[in-house]
């Protein structure tokens, strides 16, 4: 058997086996487990372009997820407009924040920035917390209108499965042309070393914008997904603590690759709950894990199973240039 | 008026002394601790516990409080900070938070969901000056905060173990030509640290509830005030903590309590926008 054919069965095998998991799952609350893991997935694939391309520090994944959540929610439920024309005004909003962000980053690095992302994040859930009038306050938003696709309403947790998968498989194809592209290119030319990136004529001013705006619209998109799909919202979902989790997701699976987000997405989504046995005790192991992740996989998963990008030659079966993790001095 | 002012300074008095906490450590080995915020709560849960359940006189157990803290200084840099000390500085800072996430959820495991009221040694006494009231803790913690930065000043400069200390964090390498134990003053850095954090905790339990959340916006909000003062300068962490104090206060009185936490955010987000060297900092110079 050649490597051609291996390669072949692997890729059905692994289709078979994502497309099976609604099946597969117990019951509906590992449905719906599976499907925000997908949700986070988007997420953790929009924060991978300014942290692992473009290698710009972000706390703020939360703040974006949930302002996509509330425009999609407060366009339902107050305005009455269509998920299809909310979904994508989710994403733009998230990004023209993106861009607001984005605008003192060109000026900030390190702590600074860090700092910078974290105070946004604060003051766009104490917005979605106490602005009553608007954001229907800390009791959150409820009765969000679903989806429907030309009669078909979508109504049960493996529907939404597939429908999710679809985004997905859509976020990960923009992923891939957008890193093979000039413009993946330039993030990463910024990330090694942003003078001799803009002496290689690279606009920076551009090139990290861009990079805020985008990881800011997949969070919209996926929170304008997770708000129709869960029918209710409120604030405490978009805390700073969740974006250390987003953050978190990127660097366990590993920075700057396609497939690590997506791996360190569903990781820790599944993983807390299969340690939710331990009741309270799961949030403090969550805290030694984390530490434990920085003592000894920094680089993330998929660079200790395939160093030099050796995985990502093997699934496209093509030689790419190799590529380092990012590991400049912020 | 005055009483507003006071309570202000005094809240800026604890950032002034979390945010040099964060700044002592940031400017020894470069590395943020988001886990400040939650070593307050601990030095602060620690003296509560030996006052309320033990019965020790308060002062002592003030004093017991910042020993444990150094001791729990000195295990944090070797666990979280010293295995990572070659790697990136996200690495680290995301270690830190990893830490500050343990220790909010353990102290809610020991000491349970309920807020706990811990008295100064004070009381609730009042003190009348001129036909105004003032609390007589905040003016315990003004007058504290003010000598141990004095402490700090001649510490670093006058003592040998401060000299050393500072020598490490302008250079290492230099230091470590001139026959400092680097990574011993590093370890003292952290534990110096660590007891701020049980100085801050125990000055602030009368005003605020012991809890397990106390410290995790204490902390985000010290950083942002060194920032405002100018990140890496100890003057700039001082002024900016009685900045942000004073300024919170006087905004939750007459613009909007609902928003009393926004403010410092706000004014961070003001201040990296147009004068990222903060209110008081020294020019930084990038690395080019």
């Amino acid at each position: 058997m050649n490597k051609k054919v291996l390669r072949y069965l692997v890729f059905i095998l692994l289709a078979a086996v994502i497309l099976s998991i609604p099946g597969v799952m117990p019951n509906n609350y590992y449905r719906g487990l599976a499907n925000l893991s997908l949700i986070y997935v988007i997420v953790a694939l929009g924060l991978n372009f300014i942290y692992g391309y473009t290698g710009y520090i972000s706390f703020a994944q939360a703040a974006f997820f949930g302002i996509g959540a509330y425009t999609t929610a407060l366009l339902g439920v107050d305005h009455h407009i269509s998920f299809w024309l909310a979904l994508p005004l989710s994403g733009i909003m998230a990004s023209l924040f993106g861009v607001l962000i984005g605008i003192p980053s060109l000026k900030l690095t390190g702590h600074y920035l860090a700092m910078a992302t974290i105070g946004f994040g604060i003051i766009v859930q104490m917005l979605m917390q106490n602005w009553t009038s608007f954001t229907h306050g800390a009791t959150g938003v409820g009765n969000i209108p679903g989806i429907s696709l030309g009669g078909f309403t979508i109504s049960s947790a493996s529907q939404y499965y597939y429908f999710l998968l679809f985004f997905v498989v859509l976020s990960i194809l923009v992923t891939w042309s957008i890193e093979h592209s000039n413009l993946g290119r330039s993030f990463k030319a910024v990330r090694e070393d942003e003078i001799a990136a803009a002496t290689s004529g690279i606009n920076l001013t551009f090139t990290k914008v861009f990079s805020f705006a985008l990881s800011a619209f997949f969070a919209g998109i996926a929170g304008g997904l997770y708000a129709s799909m869960s029918a209710y919202i409120s604030p405490d979902t978009f805390s700073f603590d969740q974006s250390i989790v987003f953050f978190t997701m990127v660097l366990i699976g590993g920075a700057g690759t396609m497939l690590g987000p997506v791996i360190g997405a569903i990781l820790l989504t599944f993983v807390p709950e299969l340690l939710r046995f331990m009741k309270e005790y799961y949030m403090a192991l969550f805290g030694i894990g984390i530490v434990l992740i920085m003592i000894f996989i920094p680089q993330g998963i998929v660079n200790v199973f395939a160093k030099d990008g050796q995985f990502a030659e093997w699934i496209t079966a093509k030689r790419t240039a190799r590529v380092e993790s990012p590991q400049k001095d912020l | 008026m005055i009483q507003l002012l006071i309570s202000g300074l005094a809240m800026g008095s604890i950032y002034a002394l979390v945010a040099l906490g964060i700044v002592v450590i940031a400017n020894a080995v470069n590395v943020v601790n988001f886990a400040q915020g939650e070593n307050v709560m601990l030095g602060a849960y620690v003296a509560a516990t030996l006052t309320l359940t033990l019965h020790l006189p308060i002062l002592a157990a003030y004093a017991i409080s910042i020993i444990l803290l150094a001791l729990y200084g000195y295990i944090f840099q070797k666990v979280a900070y010293y295995p990572l000390r070659k790697k990136p500085f996200i690495t680290v800072v995301v270690a830190t938070i990893g830490v500050s996430m343990f220790l909010k959820n353990a102290a809610r495991i020991v000491w349970g969901p309920q807020p706990i009221y811990f008295a100064g040694p004070f009381g609730e006494s009042m003190i009348r000056v001129g036909g105004v009231s003032i609390n007589a803790q905040n003016i315990l913690i003004i007058v504290v905060t003010l000598a141990l930065v004095v402490f700090q000043h001649f510490f670093f400069a006058k003592t040998s173990l401060g000299r050393q200390m500072q020598a490490t964090a302008q250079d290492q390498e230099a230091a470590t030509l001139m026959g400092i134990k680097v990574s011993r003053m590093i370890a003292f850095t952290f534990i110096y640290s660590s007891m701020l954090a049980a100085a801050a905790g125990v000055l602030l339990a009368p005003i605020f509830y012991v809890s397990a959340d106390m410290g995790a916006n204490l902390g985000l909000k010290a950083f942002a005030a060194s920032i405002i003062g100018g990140f890496g300068s100890v003057p700039g962490a001082i002024l900016g903590g009685l900045f942000l104090g004073v300024l919170e206060i006087f905004a939750a009185a007459y613009v909007s309590s609902l928003y009393k936490d926004a403010f410092a955010f706000i004014v961070l987000i003001l201040i990296l926008a147009f004068m990222p060297r903060g209110l008081f900092g020294e020019k930084i110079s990038t690395k080019v």
